[in-house]
């Protein structure tokens, strides 16, 4: 190889400060994760309540997901393709919910969903309870992680060539048809890993559910309430557990959604 | 076929204005113009993707001005050819039957059928990301003709094509338009592709057609100095008008006699003479009356190509002219021609022509 002058220095200092990221990101999860006794994981996985609160917020969450990309989707697709006068601000106003604290976001729902507001009583007398409840968990969820689903589909649409959509609707596709057989399965790829994002988003939500829902209890408020009441030995085990479940299924769902080689 | 009624459309920065012409069943139609004067826009906007501001079309008779792309019958292959890289290729060309609800055997045969004529056969199963640039457009084309439409609108086919590739695929559009008869609306900036195919020539400038007609009358008598330069003719020699209304060439001396002018009631403000390169006669042997006018002229520059020979010249007064010579033609010469020679030119009356300046 022809050796470029500096080009050695430039890429030991590039690799060495990654390198230093990548440990700082690593050790933590490691040593929590191998610090495991197995005696006591075993105990925890066989826990009811443990496992429920795990399985209630993957639900809550897969939910949120399911949820915000039926309507995340028409919107991503109109901020990549359309103009219209205040474009920017809807745009900003997506993006809003990852920037504020999200036990303020919590408080703001609970003012809109909650039953002193006529929206959140309407609701509730048609039986849409949000404090307290499952539904309440998922939107909590929904409303502090759904850019990343937004931005990412709308990534993904600004990706397609608009001359494909054109081609196809010459070919004889309706809109409808052009979006579905073109654009969609074209931009699927950024969806997906954009639902996974907001997933994952979604499940470790703590500060936002904790306001609108203390009961039933997910992962990550069991986990802050066992280490309010008992210390960090009990709070460790619940924290391996749901870390490592994460982990597998992010890793399945990622290799899902890797380009397979084509032929 | 297809009839545009005073066409405007503003688009961004592309604007198209009154454009009216039309396209007979089974002409083969090239707009020719300069890049960035609106042509794909309006080819588009004949597709249905862009509604006019004002104006009609009409295809087969059938006003069509605010029907959906959909429901128009046009095949449209662009530059890139768009192909949907998500599909094999057997699926691009099946992606317009199968949503019209064809048997999964009608399709298959027909895109056989369409492979075989177009010589991808032994591509069907690949992705468009693997193909060549001339595999690619074949399979651009077999997705539009594989549903019959009316028309086929190409927007630059050739343009992403290397020479040898876009020789031979003109060549295949000749022959498709030949055996299938489809009428083409074709939007080029490339003359010979103009001339290799079309029937029938529209010139377009900054968003409106300025002329029409068949490229043989075309290139004889361009309506004005920027379709002549378009056609690629070589000579503008500028013209002053006399008195009496004779002509005289700028730069060439007072013509003896005065050339006359051409149109009596014409523009006459900016005019000039349009002189292809074959319309100047190095050893004029020809009678008088063939020739405008005969001229010394010094040979100032001789440049050599692999095809050609670019012969320079240049008048006492300041007047330049060039022409190319084939090889063959070079060894024919009567006399050899050297570089800083006088010679006496004749400038064939057939072939010069006068035109208004813009």
């Amino acid at each position: 190889m022809i050796s470029i002058s500096g080009k050695k220095g430039f890429r030991f200092a590039f690799s060495f400060l990654s390198i230093l990221l990548v440990i700082l990101i690593a050790v933590p999860l490691l040593r929590m994760i191998l610090s495991a006794d197995p005696e006591v994981m075993r105990s925890t996985i066989a826990d009811r309540e443990v496992m429920a609160s795990i399985f209630l917020t993957l639900r809550c969450a897969l939910w949120a997901t399911i949820a915000c990309a039926i309507l995340g989707i028409p919107l991503a697709y109109l901020l990549a393709r359309w103009n219209f006068p205040g474009k920017s601000l809807v745009q900003g106003l997506v993006d809003i919910p990852v920037m504020i604290p999200h036990t303020a976001a919590g408080i703001a729902l609970l003012m809109v969903y909650g039953r002193n507001f006529f929206l959140g009583k309407t609701l509730n007398e048609i039986g849409l309870d949000f404090v307290g409840t499952e539904t309440g968990i998922s939107l909590a969820m929904a409303y502090v992680s759904l850019p990343f689903l937004v931005n990412a589909a709308k990534d993904g649409f600004l990706a397609v060539d608009p001359k494909l959509e054109r081609v196809a609707r010459t070919l004889g596709a309706s809109p409808w048809q052009a979006f579905f057989r073109v654009s969609i399965p074209l931009a699927w790829r950024s969806i997906l890993s954009g639902s996974i994002m907001m997933w994952a988003r979604g499940i470790s939500e703590f500060g936002a559910v904790i306001i609108l829902t203390y009961h039933p209890m997910t992962a990550p408020i069991l986990i802050w309430e066992r280490f309010q009441a008992y210390g960090l030995k009990y709070a460790k085990p619940v924290a391996v557990l749901l870390i490592l479940l994460c982990l597998l299924i992010f890793a399945l769902l990622r290799w899902l959604a890797e380009p397979k080689k084509e032929m | 076929m297809l009839r545009l009624v005073d066409i405007s459309l503003k688009l961004g920065n592309f604007s198209l204005r009154n454009i009216s012409f039309d396209v007979k069943q089974g002409e083969y139609v090239v707009l020719l113009g300069p890049t960035g004067t609106g042509k794909t826009v309006l080819l588009e906007t004949i597709a249905g993707l862009y509604h006019p501001d004002s104006g009609n079309i009409y295809l087969k008779d059938l006003d069509v001005t605010r029907f959906p792309p959909e429901t128009r019958h046009l095949g449209v292959v662009y530059q890139d050819y768009a192909l949907f890289p998500h599909l094999t290729v057997y699926a691009n060309i099946a992606f317009g039957l199968k949503l019209m609800g064809e048997t999964d055997r009608d399709v298959r045969n027909a895109v056989s059928k369409m492979a075989h004529f177009l010589d991808i056969g032994h591509i069907l199963n690949r992705r468009p990301r693997l193909l060549s640039g001339g595999e690619r457009q074949r399979v651009a084309l077999a997705r539009a003709l594989i549903l019959r439409p009316y028309m086929l609108l190409l927007d630059e086919p050739l343009s992403a094509l290397d020479r040898l590739t876009r020789d031979r695929l003109r060549r295949e559009l000749k022959r498709i338009h030949g055996e299938i008869g489809v009428s083409i609306l074709h939007i080029t900036h490339d003359l010979s592709e103009a001339f290799f195919l079309a029937d029938r020539l529209i010139i377009m400038k900054d968003g409106a057609v300025i002329q029409e007609g068949n490229p043989e009358d075309t290139l004889r008598q361009p309506g004005n100095r920027f379709v002549a330069e378009l056609l690629g003719i070589e000579n503008f020699i500028p013209a002053k008008i006399g008195p009496g209304g004779q002509v005289f060439l700028e730069g060439l001396g007072t013509s003896d006699p005065p050339l006359f002018s051409p149109e009596p009631g014409e523009k006459t403000d900016s005019i000039y003479l349009t002189i292809p390169g074959w319309a100047i006669d190095l050893f004029p042997d020809k009678e008088n009356g063939s020739y405008l006018s005969q001229v010394n002229m010094r040979i100032v520059g001789l440049n050599r190509t692999e095809a050609y020979m670019e012969i320079e010249l240049e008048h006492e007064h300041g007047a330049r002219l060039s022409t190319t010579l084939s090889w063959r033609e070079v060894t024919m010469l009567p006399t050899p021609i050297k570089f800083g020679k006088v010679i006496k030119i004749g400038l064939l009356k057939e072939g010069t022509y006068w035109v208004p300046g813009d």
